[in-house]
């Protein structure tokens, strides 16, 4: 034993992930590997055509085929019920299909390669209807609709359930959600400006390219309690949702997440293969395995959500913003999913990300017969940036002023509510600025490459700037943000952190494992983290909104000082000393002042655990802290905390080509507090290389609702000589309701990447091009255009 | 669930050929870099054999033999890449090997299989045409082994189509080991410098004296349904000094001579300005380094 430990802080390290040796050595089994005793495998069978009405569907020679237990179509699943953001959605379509990933049959077989010869063998007689493919062709009178009064399985009304909701029960039009927000008066806000700028910008699709698959095997026990092991984001929203489709008891249905190869989102909603899965083991009696193959995963996960974006803005000549008018048209898809509920998201940034008193914003999101968005890492925030940080930029050279310093003086400082009515208690965003752009050069290189833009040479440099502001402190979406934890303490010392917070690869074990080492003074090898069975874990709302550190954290370091509190009551009791003058480190309790070793740990948990009175099973919670909700007029607080960040990216143009290199990527991220290093490093160079493909490379190509690329090759994920140089620095603004001052990043670092990449494109060769994304092809087309005019 | 009836390895090119004319409809496999991806895709059907020629010795090896460079269809691009003969006499396809794919699919894709998968964007393709290859076909004729010879340019007859006949095996290519003062470039024009599929390729070459260039030969990938010749800007090449005038002239022509298509990848107009643009980067950079 020690004679005296001195503190020592884990809060800031570069601590390797938990799961990181299981993953790196290919031993953690994702649901790919996970079989269950005598699981059959399930296969969807999808539509061959992007609208059409079912006129008939015959799946006798597929039942026919040996090893074959199942071909279920809608009409085997009378008890279906839609399912989706806005229940618009049957898993299996009956009457009609409105889109190249719409489910018609599912197959359960013997083997994989059975189910999907069985397929095959499924006759399906469809008949066309016109395509509605382009978002700005669904409110022109006499477009198809695409969800009319839908007919039963059998095409008549008799099979529709009573009591349908309403978007399941037929549109008179092809508007799936709107958001209308209102501040000030933006025709005053006109008038008072000097410079005034009207411009659309396009978001393209892309789509999270998770490198583990979606994903699910169903079980029924005997019981008839359904087991999932479900990749899910939301293990227990999803419980409820399954119950609703599948009309069961929610306290029936166990949620088991294997670990998960990425969600950035993408599992945040219920996908029609998961109920299918489960309709398949009710019909055959045995577990169900479903996985996607990639080309499945191209077709029928969710996208983000394209939209087209006008914006208006002004400022004066002093550079003071004035006004932003804001209309966009999303392309819903076929069904709605999270994506028609990202103009929420894309608001915050319009009014607030800098100062500007007047706002006005409609957003419509429509239905057309493309594949359907869903909710992704940024959510909206990398749309909205990319409009408003381009027009900061342009209104900058409009009035003859540095883009560093229009910026700065519109920027939002610590304890400012917004019109809108965001409260930022603490912001880094001036902070951010000004280090991002020291540390890259920005205000020199700039100048410079504005002066080499038109002298000769096929090579053009650029630099530009974005900033972004993104919920930091967990998200009111639902009525609550809550997250529990339970902690409990064995007789050596270890300790067991039963978190409701799910991993999906982000490092939030590690970094909750941590927040519980710093108060209980342990070294990380000390805790086991329990955080994936509904069964045992406590309620979380799910990992989403870069809420996990800030919620979970919170919630974590709750039950870590009862148990710290416990403990050392009991110690200074048998010491004979005064609680508070004793701390524990290293395992052992010592005197604070002078570190005296005064017992260890573990003997002190084994006596406590051989006296009746001792609990070292700790429970707690963590609540968002009570704050403005926003009213219906979206009025309100929507986080505890918000994130910020400066990113400028310099850019290499071959303007012979059109290629956009990415040099250097320099980064300053309001992030609270810093507690795992190296965590957070990689969670901000992964978002950075997420915006880059964003901005240069990847797009879902979908032309009359066909996608056009589902596979790597064509379908350009960044590839690792394309990555660029990094620089990231961290602004600690210690936000007071932070676990240790930390705020949420997950999101932030993908979010102004496309924008500043804009900009830089714009410094190096004097042409602004506002739809995304800068491919070769379209780069060169633009400057090629802008050639044509000068000449 | 395939139609796979029948698997066989012979163990030398006489008992391949010898195979392929008794069973007719057979897979050839040897990199499966291209076939094994096409076929879980759905794009090829495997037929009633697979053929393993992974066996057969005559199929290896990278010798000289007179005035030629004969690389067995079955060296792997690595292996090629680092082949001493290669490095000296035919830098190109050392440079062409860098572009492609990745180290990977560089260990296991075989020339051969390159070669007969055809691809209007196969990345060895427009370099042999540049260096004059032929391709050695080996087949049964009267019982006994048979080779014949052809060029390159004629072998070629659309996407994943050649003029390999049904008992045929493609047993080698042969390069002509280039002149005094051959020069060359490859130029393989993807969006990303790593496993791309490229959207036009260039490959010049030609022998340069006291800067005039003579027996040019050009071809361009990813154009046509075939790797193609660029006729007409050989001919704007021919015997020129290597001047900025030639170089400008020869890069219209190369734009004029090539009818690409629009995909996925590119667009046919951009695809036209691309073979322009690096046609006159490709000069630019041969007359300014020799």
């Amino acid at each position: 034993m020690p004679e005296t430990i001195q503190k020592d802080s884990l809060i800031g390290k570069r601590i390797t992930k938990l799961d990181a040796p299981e993953k790196a050595s290919g031993k953690t089994r994702y649901i790919q590997d996970l079989d269950v005793q005598g699981q059959l495998y399930g296969k969807i069978l999808r539509s061959s055509r992007v609208h059409a009405k079912i006129k008939r569907i015959d799946t006798s020679k597929a039942k026919a085929l040996s090893g074959v237990h199942a071909v279920i179509t809608a009409a085997d699943v009378p008890y279906q019920r839609p399912i989706g953001v806005a229940k618009d959605h049957l898993p299996l379509k009956t009457d009609r299909v409105r889109s190249t990933r719409d489910e018609i049959a599912a197959v359960a077989a013997e083997t994989e390669a059975i189910a999907e010869a069985a397929l095959k063998l499924i006759e399906v007689e469809y008949e066309d209807l016109p395509i509605l493919s382009d978002p700005n062709d669904a409110l022109k009178p006499g477009a198809p609709l695409i969800h009319p009064e839908p007919h039963g399985a059998d095409g008549s009304h008799e099979h529709l359930k009573q009591g349908m909701p309403i978007a399941y029960a037929g549109k008179p039009d092809n508007i799936a959600m709107t958001f209308d927000y209102e501040q000030g008066d933006v025709a005053a806000g006109e008038r008072e400006s000097d410079v005034v700028f009207e411009d659309t910008f396009f978001l393209h699709y892309v789509t999270h390219c998770c490198m583990g698959v979606s994903g699910i095997i169903a079980e029924f026990d005997s019981s008839g309690n359904l087991l999932l092991y479900s990749n899910t984001q939301v293990p227990f929203l999803h419980k409820r949702e399954f119950a609703e489709i599948l009309g069961m008891d929610p306290a029936r249905i166990r949620i088991i997440q294997p670990p998960i190869g990425g969600g950035f989102g993408s599992k945040l909603d219920i996908y029609p293969f998961e109920p299918i899965t489960v309709f398949l083991a009710k019909a055959t009696g045995r577990p169900v395995k479903l996985v996607f193959t990639r080309e499945e995963e191209f077709l029928a996960s969710p996208t983000r959500q394209p939209v087209i974006l006008t914006l208006r803005s002004g400022c004066r000549k002093d550079g003071t913003l004035t006004f932003r008018t804001v209309n966009t048209l999303h392309d819903n898809g076929a069904y709605t999913s999270w994506g028609a509920t990202t103009p929420f998201v894309m608001m915050q940034t319009i009014s607030s990300l800098y100062r500007v008193p007047h706002c006005l914003y409609h957003t419509k999101a429509v239905y057309t017969n493309n594949p359907y968005a869903g909710s992704f890492r940024g959510y909206g925030n990398l749309q909205a940036t990319f409009a408003v940080e381009q027009h900061m930029d342009m209104m900058a050279e409009a009035i003859g002023m540095d883009p560093l310093d229009f910026r700065l003086k519109n920027a939002q400082d610590p304890g400012e509510v917004t019109p809108q009515g965001m409260h930022f208690k603490s912001c880094g965003l001036k902070e951010c600025l000004k280090t991002a752009a020291a540390v890259s050069g920005y205000r020199e290189k700039f100048k410079a490459n504005q002066a080499n833009r038109d002298k000769p040479g096929r090579i053009k440099r650029g630099v530009g700037i974005a900033s972004m502001l993104h919920v930091g402190g967990g998200a009111k979406i639902y009525p609550s943000d809550g997250c529990g934890t339970i902690l409990k303490m064995d007789d050596f010392g270890a300790v067991t952190l039963i978190t409701g917070a799910s991993e999906i690869g982000q490092g939030s074990e590690t970094v909750l494992a941590q927040l519980v080492c710093e108060e209980l003074g342990l070294p990380l090898s000390a805790v086991r983290v329990v955080n994936n069975d509904t069964e045992i874990t406590p309620w979380d709302v799910g990992v989403h909104a870069s809420r996990t550190t800030f919620i979970a954290g919170n919630s974590a370091i709750g039950a870590a000082r009862k148990a710290r509190g416990k403990i050392l009551a009991a110690a200074a009791m048998q010491a004979g000393l005064n609680a508070e003058e004793l701390d524990l480190r290293g395992g052992h309790i010592v005197e604070t002042q002078s570190g005296k070793v005064v017992m260890t740990l573990s003997k002190l948990l084994r006596q406590l655990h051989f006296n009746d009175k001792a609990e070292l099973v700790m429970t707690s919670f963590y609540y968002e802290p009570p704050s403005k909700h926003q009213d219906k007029k979206f009025k309100g607080d929507v986080s505890a905390a918000y994130a910020w960040a400066t990113q400028v990216v310099e850019v290499e143009v071959d303007t012979d080509t059109g290629i956009v290199r990415l040099l250097k990527v320099t980064g300053a991220h309001d992030v609270g507090r810093v507690l795992n290093r190296l965590g957070i490093e990689g969670q901000i160079e992964g978002g950075i290389v997420m915006g880059q493909g964003y901005a240069l490379t990847e797009e879902l190509m979908v032309e009359n609702g066909v996608v056009r690329n589902p596979g790597f090759r064509d379908y350009k994920l960044i590839t690792a000589p394309e990555i660029p140089e990094m620089d990231v620095r961290f602004i600690e603004t210690m936000d007071g309701e932070g676990p240790q001052g930390a705020k949420g990043v997950g999101e932030a670092p993908a979010i102004c990447i496309a924008a500043a990449t804009a900009n830089a494109i714009h410094n190096a060769t004097g042409v602004r091009i506002m739809a995304l994304p800068f491919t070769p092809e379209k780069v060169y087309r633009a400057l090629h255009a802008a050639r044509k005019e000068a000449a | 669930m395939t139609a796979l009836d029948n698997y066989v390895a012979p163990t030398s090119l006489e008992e391949a050929v010898e195979q392929l004319l008794e069973l007719g409809e057979v897979t050839i496999l040897a990199g499966g870099t291209d076939l094994m991806p096409q076929a879980n895709a759905g794009r090829v059907k495997f037929k009633r054999t697979l053929m393993n020629i992974r066996r057969i010795p005559e199929l290896r090896g990278i010798a000289r033999e007179g005035d030629e460079i004969r690389i067995g269809a079955l060296a792997t691009i690595s292996e090629i890449m680092a082949h001493p003969l290669v490095r000296e006499h035919l830098p190109l396809l050392v440079s062409a090997g860098d572009h492609f794919a990745s180290n990977q699919i560089r260990n296991a894709g075989t020339l051969g299989g390159n070669v007969c998968n055809a691809s209007p964007a196969g990345d060895t393709l427009v370099p042999l045409m540049v260096l004059g290859a032929s391709v050695e076909l080996a087949s049964m004729l009267d019982d006994k082994l048979y080779r014949r010879t052809m060029q390159l340019p004629e072998f070629f007859v659309g996407p994943g189509k050649t003029r390999l006949a049904t008992a045929e095996l493609l047993a080698a290519v042969r390069i002509p080991v280039p002149p005094q003062g051959f020069v060359a470039r490859f130029h393989k024009f993807g969006t990303r410098p790593a496993l791309d599929i490229s959207a036009i390729s260039i490959g010049v070459g030609g022998v340069l004296k006291n800067g005039v260039f003579s027996d040019v030969r050009v071809a361009f990938g990813a154009v046509a349904p075939t790797p193609v010749c660029g006729c007409a800007t050989e001919e704007a090449l021919e015997g020129k000094k290597l001047d900025a005038a030639t170089i400008a002239a020869a890069a219209v022509a190369a734009r004029d001579e090539v009818h690409p298509i629009s995909d996925v990848r590119a667009s046919d107009w951009y695809r036209k300005e691309m073979i322009h643009n690096m046609t006159k980067r490709i000069l630019e950079d041969v007359s300014t380094t020799h």
